[in-house]
């Protein structure tokens, strides 16, 4: 499970529909809201932590969002050992060869 | 119908989240967190990555990291993290994890072409102290180098420099921070003479001007461009001003964004300075109290190989290189320079670059007048497609808020300025706008350098892990400051080499051409961080030599060692590091490094075992050192010492560091698994910690005492940190009488760092001789410094311009952000940013593979032309911290020939599809 706490900062006129378009979003729960400042609490939760990403970006691109930062990150669940090296690490001869590119 | 366990987190976590970032919440809710966090231990942190220096909490549970969260009372983020922070707790986990020393072997023995086979600790010690011994017999002192970082924790970096200066009697020791901040250090030391910058962060509310130089801080310190968000949206007449060479995300909420070309910098500093002195801006009573105007020479060369570089560069590369010795003045330079354009210029000051002396404010005012708006728009317009009215416009605008005397100002830079042929200049010359209007170390006022890695200042800096630096801004030619070393050191005089080592670009050129033979590499990846790379791969690979790289995971630069020693990453180990605002901030250790993996401080130790005073402290030959070293074992013994005591013994296990005993009860539970794996009862981190400690106190670079910092509710101080009223109070401002108990009382402003100095006075073209000298106490230097063009520039051949640098998404080199999924996917390899027109003529499209090819090497990278980078026709922008596009292969080994720090940021290439 990949929660996360994201703060997220709104035109306080638009706090509203903000809320709205962040609810809508799969995974996203709004939960404390400042009126008086236009920050709100989201907790979004998402498969996987790749899925966690794009639901960060996809809460930016919102309308009317000013910004929006994690503040909590939960690791205790994921005991998952992502093998997401990136391809051209992992296709190395071992983890240690001098990788031919390096020696032209 | 009762909660799930799922929801009751998501209460939990969103309560923390808002509490965290100081929102009020429900007295059940604060209720549910706890209960959620019930068996967590929480301690205060600091984030592996940028300079910011922003805080984490982390929280552990049965050996593991469970949760992240920002610090809700760290000053610097108030609670929040950027993309990079919120991963702190992930880096150590990336299945490609160094646990075990890899060394080169075939047939059980060190093959240097052999493969890398696991072996014990005891082994790869053993290896390393035969090839040291080897190195020194061959070489002496010189022949042994360390490649130190910014990121190393303070003890860290005050081990290795101990161990290097003190013991090996070696100064070949220097950080990757010269890459990244060695121009605002001379920058620094010339204009102030004390390191590091006046103001803090809180200028941020209290201006009413951001003016970015050559940062983008959007991406490259977040947390910070959300405080200026912030000041931006709440106060009213806050402009920000975004000044770089391609459009970026800090030109999202910029109310103006100047595009100049590479090096065009020089030149609006000038037209700034012009405007300043025409308008009468100038705050005449600050100026006459507390400045003094000064220059120094153009014929300074661009950091090359000073000798012999034929036998090692290939004729391409020859082609800029020659520039070393002479240079050809351009249209540009001989209006700035007062020179002709097409005469040769004979780089007479190229060994001597940091020469200067003062001049008169009419001489000042001489020498901006050329930067008129026509000259400077004509030199440093950096998008040709941009109306010239239109960019002489903006100019003024620039001008019109540093000429403002009711406006407060901020001018911020990165490596913009510090990665540039004229580096310490540029920095300089940022100090010379703000001084000229008095408008220095106020709240709210002031020239700010930020920094790129997160103990630059702290460690690299302050502790003097440099090849000229002792701690607490003190440097290995000055006797006095030698003298003083060895006191606190406890070594017999003259066992400090008063010879310069070599920085890092040198120590790179000392292992291609044989005159270095060892090198222990930590916390850095030099094989990928160093520009024009290739010649640096060869010469690890190829030459009979010994590369060591402690590293947590396989980059580059442990790709072409011989020896990979596995590290200890943050949490793992007890540290402290130093940010970009004086800030000194600790952690302890939170888990147990995996497998074999060691603190870097624990490996120094277990090396500086196996040698002993017999071995290091007779007398030395060091080339350029007349009589080399003495021999200071006769000296030694009369101080008590045994020829046979060890290095571990006299510099680190010392009878009074030995008194700071581990357990202790700071820890609060903590462990310190180096203290268990040295086995003899003291507390290595804290007794080095109060020995250094020494250093600063009593001349303005005072800390307050391991104990005070890890104090429950502080979260770090800004040093100097003096006591008062039996409390250790910070300094917010320095050199402001308000601030700062440095300062001279009734002075107002004090820059006391030149105290005692006095520098030869001259006019423009040279100084008038030695024995007129202007007496420097009290004051800082208002430098004039002329337009340079860059060395190598865009021809028929290679017509584009290439600057390197980062993404938010990755810190350096990616040996730690790659890991992290989260941050590979969201970023997974380097593109090159084309604008679109240069793309169609030559016949790109969006994705295509090209080569980026330059005069010394080539890479193959897939092309942008739209996302969050807006190059402007001329110019590519390729990242640096993806492997698979190591794009240090093309870039240039210019440096700043002041501060020795490499200019990444222009070079020219040419792009055509693979």
């Amino acid at each position: 499970m990949n929660l996360s706490g994201i703060l997220v900062v709104a035109d306080r006129d638009w706090q509203t529909a903000v809320i709205t378009a962040l609810e809508a979003l799969p995974g996203v729960s709004v939960h404390q809201v400042d009126r008086s400042t236009g920050r709100l609490i989201a907790v979004q939760e998402a498969d996987d932590i790749n899925a966690e990403i794009e639901g960060l970006r996809r809460i930016k691109a919102a309308p009317h969002v000013i910004m929006a930062e994690m503040v909590y990150h939960y690791l205790a669940e994921d005991n998952t050992e992502y093998p997401a090296l990136p391809p051209e690490l992992a296709a190395q001869d071992g983890s240690c060869a001098v990788p031919a590119y390096l020696m032209d | 119908m009762g909660l799930t366990r799922r929801d009751f987190l998501k209460n939990s976590i969103a309560a923390s989240a808002a509490l965290t970032v100081g929102m009020p919440v429900a007295r059940e809710a604060e209720a549910a967190v706890k209960a959620s966090e019930a068996g967590w231990q929480w301690d205060k942190g600091v984030c592996r990555f940028c300079g910011t220096g922003c805080g984490i909490m982390v929280a552990t549970q049965g050996g593991r990291i469970v949760a992240t969260k920002g610090d809700p009372d760290a000053p610097v983020n108030r609670g929040l993290n950027c993309i990079k922070g919120y991963f702190n707790g992930k880096i150590n986990y990336g299945k490609d994890r160094l646990t075990q020393p890899l060394l080169r072997m075939t047939n059980g023995k060190f093959d240097k072409k052999g493969k890398f086979v696991p072996v014990t600790w005891e082994k790869a010690i053993d290896i390393m102290e035969e090839k040291m011994r080897w190195a020194l017999k061959e070489k002496g002192p010189t022949g042994i180098s360390i490649f130190g970082s910014g990121q190393y924790t303070i003890h860290e970096g005050y081990a290795a420099a101990k161990l290097m200066k003190a013991g090996f009697r070696s100064n070949n020791i220097d950080p990757n921070a010269r890459h990244c901040m060695a121009s605002a250090v001379v920058a620094f030391m010339q204009t102030f003479g004390i390191d590091e910058p006046q103001g803090n962060y809180d200028d941020i509310e209290h201006t009413d001007t951001a003016v970015l130089w050559g940062s983008n801080m959007a991406e490259m310190h977040p947390i910070l461009w959300s405080r200026i968000t912030n000041r931006r949206l709440t106060h009213k007449g806050m402009k920000v001003v975004n000044l770089t060479t391609f459009g970026n995300m800090s030109s999202d909420i910029a109310d103006l964004e100047i595009v100049f070309s590479p090096s065009g910098d020089l030149a609006i500093q000038n037209f700034i300075a012009r405007e300043i002195v025409k308008r009468d801006a100038i705050d005449h009573d600050f100026v006459n109290k507390h400045t003094v105007f000064a220059t120094g020479p153009y014929d300074i060369g661009y950091g090359f190989r000073p000798k012999n570089v034929e036998k090692f560069a290939s004729g391409a590369e020859m082609e800029t290189y020659k520039n070393e010795k002479v240079h050809v003045i351009d249209k540009f330079e001989a209006i700035a320079q007062r020179k002709q354009a097409g005469e040769a210029v004979e780089q007479k000051n190229a060994a001597t670059p940091m020469k200067d002396w003062a001049i008169s404010f009419d001489d000042f005012k001489a020498a901006v007048e050329p930067y008129t708006l026509e000259f400077t728009a004509a030199v440093a317009k950096g998008d040709p497609d941009e109306p010239m009215d239109k960019f002489k416009a903006k100019l003024q605008q620039l001008a019109d808020f540093y000429c403002d005397k009711n406006r407060k100002i901020v001018s911020y830079w990165t490596m913009g300025f510090n990665q540039h042929q004229r580096g310490s200049w540029v920095n300089e010359q940022a100090y010379m706008n703000h001084l000229l209007t008095g408008r220095q170390c106020q709240p709210g006022n002031g020239a700010f350098s930020l920094t790129g890695q997160p103990s630059a200042c702290g460690t690299a800096r302050e502790v003097g892990v440099f090849a000229h630096r002792l701690p607490a801004d003190m440097v290995v030619m000055n006797p006095k400051h030698r003298a003083h070393t060895e006191e606190i050191w406890k070594l017999p005089a003259g066992t400090i080499n008063p010879k310069m080592g070599s920085h890092f670009v040198k120590i790179m050129r000392d292992l291609e051409d044989g005159s270095c033979l060892f090198n222990l590499t930590q916390v850095n990846n030099p094989w990928q961080n160093s520009a024009n790379t290739n010649h640096w791969i060869k010469a690890a690979r190829n030459m009979n030599n010994f590369i060591v790289v402690a590293d947590a995971y396989p980059g580059v630069s442990a790709k072409v060692a011989d020896l990979i020693l596995p590290a200890a990453m943050i949490n793992e180990k007890w540290g402290a590091y130093g940010n970009a605002e004086r800030r000194t901030q600790v952690w302890r250790q939170q888990i147990l490094p995996p497998g074999q993996a060691r603190g870097d401080t624990w490996m120094l130790l277990e090396l500086s075992k196996r040698f002993k005073l017999k071995d290091v402290w007779g007398a030395q030959k060091i080339p350029g050192l007349e009589g080399g070293l003495p021999d200071v074992l006769p000296a030694a013994k009369a101080m008590g010492y045994s020829p046979e005591s060890t290095l571990y013994d006299v510099l680190f296990a010392t009878p009074e560091n030995k008194k700071v005993k581990w357990p202790d009860p700071i820890a609060h539970g903590h462990g310190n698994h180096i203290a268990d794996l040295l086995k003899d009862g003291w507390f290595p981190e804290k007794a080095l910690f109060e020995e250094y400690r020494k250093f600063g106190s009593g001349h303005g670079h005072d800390l307050a005492p391991f104990d005070v910092y890890h104090g429950d509710k502080v979260r770090g101080l800004k040093w100097p940190v003096v006591q008062k009223d039996g409390k250790w109070v910070e300094t917010p401002w320095r050199s402001n009488e308000q601030y700062d108990p440095y300062v001279q009382k009734g002075m107002g402003f004090d820059f006391y760092g030149n105290n005692g100095q006095k520098m030869m006075a001259g006019n423009l073209d040279k100084p008038s001789g030695p024995d007129k000298k202007v007496d420097i106490s009290h004051k800082a230097k208002i430098y004039f410094r002329p337009y340079a063009s860059p060395v190598e520039k865009p021809d028929a051949n290679y017509d584009l311009w290439l600057c390197t640098g980062r993404v938010l998404e990755h810190w350096h080199s990616g040996t730690m952000t790659r890991r992290v999924p989260e941050l590979h996917r969201a970023f997974p390899n380097a593109v090159c940013w084309i604008n679109t027109k240069d793309a169609e003529s030559r016949g790109l499209k969006r994705n295509d593979l090209v080569w980026v090819e330059s005069r010394r090497g080539k890479v193959q990278v897939r092309i942008e032309t739209g996302g969050r980078n807006r190059v402007p026709r001329g110019l590519v922008y390729v990242p640096w911290f993806d492997e698979s596009v190591l794009i240090n292969k093309v870039t240039l080994d210019a440096t700043c020939p002041l501060s020795k720090e490499t200019d990444y940021k222009k070079c020219a290439v040419k792009v055509y599809k693979a």
